[in-house]
């Protein structure tokens, strides 16, 4: 009778039961709520003014419809002229800023004012107009990029996207011309990925440039370049990329589809495309690669990945992506193996310190001081003597302090920014030591986890890291060692629940596979590395031929 | 949205499923093994007693395989019907699944206990057990496929760190408490089969995992590799234990294991002392066993009464954390892990033996090719 369990244990039992299935619930409402919100969606309306008339071919109601539907914006200009050698009105619609005021003048203006319809031709257009824009197209306008619509809203359309449009007298239908000149800049070294070694390129802002920059990085046949248009209310090109005899048939499938399910307004950067194709949105961790290296964008094609790129931003996104990855470097493998190795390894170690070194400090210092050197902790101890907190608020502050240290550093302008960090990292922290609010064992921890988390190669991996090492340093408050261990037990569950477009998060480290590891602590020779990895089930399995 | 790869069922690697067999294998034994063997064998010939008891186990596991492998894609649970009819088959299936239960309680239990004493004194026990257990909830609720995968990361670990800890204690390793050898005869050595036998529990999960096994025909070379390294290990640990502290000072202990990592200490590392680390990675442990037995057991529910497993999976939480508050003090505790252990090698020794036999006469499902 005295083995039945009392009132409080079942109390403990039925808590244990009910919480994680309230936590299954929440998360599932989380999920549906997400669901939902992003399929009742309203499409737009269509703007109005912009009716789909077709162009009538009179000059007069022509002029005044286009005006209606755009010549109240402020920087659509509108010139009128008379092609030489006939009476034919014709107008050249363009948005100023958008469109290259040279080509406009010297290729279109001057061939039609200055040199317009040559006299053996001018008398057969009088019956039949439409060959008067064939001539135009064929003849007189020097472009490359040129072509007819018919409709008063796809015109208006292009002129707004930086295309010039002639409106000419007695033609039913409109010419658009390829005229844009947006203003981008140059290709530059990447700010975010800075390399010692390796090309010192980076995407622009501009699609075709950085699409270019991919073409342009060697000559293959098998990169392909497909173009989608996402956003509803603001059109945007984005381009999956991906090698056609190397990826998986079914990974592409699955990013198509994922992103023809986009349904956002205007998709500003790629970040919103990351967060909209994405497995899991609850995960702190990345399911997508970003960087702004056409090198890497290459290197991940070649390994049977694919990539992203949005119009209007430096950052391409790779996927799938696996823990693995966001801790290596393009240049571990342009700096021979033994060094890359070196480097690699070394950079695990400081992911481990940087999420994790804290944690263990609050744990060992607040519960188990026995487990250290004697020595070392009587040091410690001592230099903590004055500091009227527990180690866990101590380390609190610091670690904020410090994540508001380097957040301040970003948004600082270039030339104070160093300055800035040196005031908080060596002045704050000496003051803090000798006003005794902290110890400088601590400070020294501190230290070492935030220079180890700058060791991080993707930015945003570093992020999570640093988000975690909040969540394992409350772990290790609450339950010292043994809170620190199920913390990373809780993460390792985490990370090898998570799937990155069906790959799993921790491959390739598992399953166990050794084909796949010569390329992970270890960055073996590139004459060893004969196999693209496993993991991503390309189609071509050899590096080689 | 859901993975592309995913194919129609989970399917574990042979590496994966030898890696679970280490893992279950690896549990709370590895703190008392010597001790359990000392008191029963009362000689320093025991480390011969773990080579008998791991060939034994060697026999039973290729019997479980053979089993398993004439019903691919099956469990236990689901194929036993096939063999012993309906109802017998539903007895022993739960047997099975309150064992599994049972050792489930009784790992947490041995973990309270032990982190309750070493890491944190003071700590209501209900504390670590309730975070324990949802993590490894967390877990479970990823299938098994996961489950494998988690073991994987953690089992290198392991082994790495167990390695370093009793290796480091060969400095008061004294090669006499192992001698005479076989200075009591022979029969000692037989009466330290059964406690080692008992540590050996763990094979008996491949009744479960080869029907997940995306390569059944390797099996057998999965159970080899998944109880080989364990019988390295715990050779190892005996050697060691009783080489440093003499089978006296063995027997006087708890926690013989544990306390010879305790009971040096190595000047000029960071570390002086790996208690901390052998805790970590024995938690480690016995988080993969309690979580492979939890979902074994949850698994049997489901497929016993054809439903999906996560409801079980749920409802095992406060089953496993009552059975685990049973035992009134460590010494019940250790009293119920003995009796289970006992329980498994009839369970897991006889029964699929003759279940074997008879699906062999009968000429009950797929002959392996």
């Amino acid at each position: 009778m005295s083995y039945l369990p009392n009132w409080s244990l079942l109390v403990q039992a039925f808590l244990l039961l009910i919480i994680p299935i309230l936590l299954v619930l929440l998360s599932r409402v989380i999920r549906k709520s997400l669901k939902t919100s992003m399929d009742s969606h309203s499409k737009p309306e269509k703007e109005i003014g912009l009716t789909d008339v077709p162009i009538s071919g009179t000059y007069d109601s022509d002029i005044a419809s286009i005006r209606k539907a755009i010549g109240d914006q402020a920087d659509v200009w509108i010139r009128e002229m008379v092609i030489r050698g006939t009476e034919i009105r014709a107008a050249l619609v363009y948005v100023d800023g958008l469109t290259d005021n040279d080509l406009i003048d010297t290729h279109l203006i001057a061939p039609l004012i200055l040199r317009g319809v040559a006299e053996e031709h001018r008398t057969s257009f009088l019956d039949s107009p439409l060959s008067l824009s064939t001539y135009l197209m064929e003849q007189l306008i020097p472009v490359s990029e040129i072509k007819k619509v018919t409709g008063l809203q796809a015109f208006t359309e292009g002129i707004l996207f930086g295309k010039t449009g002639l409106l000419v007298e007695g033609l039913p239908e409109t010419l658009l011309i390829g005229s844009a000149n947006g203003k981008s800049r140059n290709v530059e070294e990447p700010m975010s990925e800075a390399l010692l070694r390796g090309p010192r390129t980076g995407f622009t802002e501009r699609l075709s440039d950085n699409t270019g920059l991919l073409r342009r990085h060697g000559q293959n046949e098998s990169l392909v370049l497909t173009k989608f248009e996402v956003g509803s209310r603001v059109k945007k090109s984005l381009v999956l990329a991906y090698m056609r005899d190397i990826v998986d048939p079914n990974l592409v499938d699955e990013v198509t589809l994922r992103i023809q399910n986009i349904d956002i307004d205007d998709p500003i950067e790629s970040g919103y495309i990351e967060q909209l194709i994405e497995d899991n949105v609850l995960s702190p961790f990345q399911q997508l690669q970003n960087t702004e290296r056409p090198d890497r964008v290459i290197a991940g094609l070649l390994e049977g990945r694919a990539a992203i790129l949005l119009d209007g931003t430096p950052f391409a996104l790779v996927l799938p992506v696996t823990f693995s990855m966001l801790l290596q470097s393009p240049e571990d493998y342009y700096e021979r193996w033994i060094p890359g190795s070196f480097i690699r390894f070394l950079r695990f170690f400081a992911a481990l310190l940087a999420l994790l070194a804290p944690a263990l400090y609050i744990s060992f210092i607040s519960f188990h001081p026995g487990l250290i050197p004697t020595k070392l902790a009587l040091s410690i101890i001592e230099t903590r003597q004055g500091v009227p907190f527990p180690s866990f608020i101590e380390a609190m502050i610091m670690e904020i302090s410090i994540e508001i240290l380097r957040e301040a550093g970003i948004r600082l302008p270039k030339p104070i920014g160093p300055a800035m960090g040196i005031v908080g990292g060596l002045i704050i922290g000496d003051a803090a030591v000798n006003a005794g609010i902290v110890s400088p064992f601590l400070v020294i921890v501190v230290a070492v986890t935030a220079i180890s988390s700058f060791t991080i190669p993707v930015y945003s991996a570093g992020i999570t890291l640093r988000i975690l090492r909040f969540t394992g340093m409350l772990c290790a408050a609450a339950l010292g060692l043994f809170g620190v261990v199920m913390f990373f037990l809780l993460i390792c569950s985490h990370l090898v629940r998570l799937k990155s477009f069906g790959v799993p998060y921790v491959s390739p480290i598992v399953p166990y596979g050794l084909s796949d590891w010569k390329d992970l602590f270890i960055r073996f020779p590139l004459k060893s590395m004969k196999k693209r990895p496993f993991m991503f089930n390309p189609k071509d399995k050899d590096r080689r031929n | 949205m859901s993975g592309i790869n995913n194919g129609p069922k989970d399917q574990i690697t042979t590496s994966q499923a030898a890696v679970m067999v280490i893992n279950y294998m690896l549990g709370a034994g590895i703190l008392t093994l010597p001790r359990t063997m000392v008191e029963a064998a009362k000689t320093s010939d025991v480390w011969m007693s773990i080579l008998i008891s791991g060939v034994i186990i060697l026999v039973a596991g290729w019997v479980i395989v053979k089993l398993c492998r004439r019903f691919q894609g099956k469990t236990v649970f689901q194929f036993m019907p096939e063999i012993t009819g309906k109802w017998i088959a539903f007895i022993i299936s739960m047997i099975i699944i309150t064992y599994f239960i049972t050792i489930s309680a009784f790992e947490i239990r041995i973990m309270a206990e032990v982190t309750g004493f070493y890491l944190l004194e003071g700590t209501p026990a209900w504390a670590i057990v309730m975070t324990f257990m949802w993590v490894g909830l967390y877990l479970i609720l990823g299938g098994i496929n996961c489950i494998a995968r988690l073991y994987e990361i953690i089992l290198p670990i392991t082994l790495v760190f167990f390695l370093i800890a009793i290796l480091l204690s060969s400095r008061i390793f004294d090669v006499n408490h192992l001698r005479p050898l076989l200075g009591s005869g022979i029969k000692p050595v037989l009466q330290g089969i059964k406690p080692s036998l008992l540590s050996f529990t763990g094979y008996e999960i491949m009744l479960v995992t080869t029907a997940f096994m995306k390569n059944p025909k390797k099996a057998n070379k999965a159970m080899m590799a998944g109880i080989v390294v364990p019988v390295i290990i715990y050779l190892i640990t005996v050697i060691m234990v009783i080489g440093g502290m003499s089978i006296n000072g063995v027997e006087k202990r708890t926690w013989p294991t544990l306390d010879l990592v305790r009971s040096f200490e190595v000047q000029g590392l960071f570390f002086e002392r790996f208690e901390s680390l052998l805790l970590v990675i024995w938690i480690m442990q016995i988080f993969s066993t309690f979580t492979v037995t939890h979902y074994a057991a949850s698994l049997g529910w489901s497929q016993l009464f054809k439903k999906n497993v996560r409801p079980f999976i749920f409802a095992m939480l406060p089953v496993i954390y009552l059975i685990a508050m049973i035992p009134k003090d460590i010494n019940e505790a250790f009293k119920l892990g003995d009796m289970f252990g006992n329980v498994s090698v009839y369970l897991f020794g006889g029964i699929p033996l003759i279940l074997l036999l008879i699906s062999i006469l009968l000429k009950k499902g797929a002959k392996p090719n």
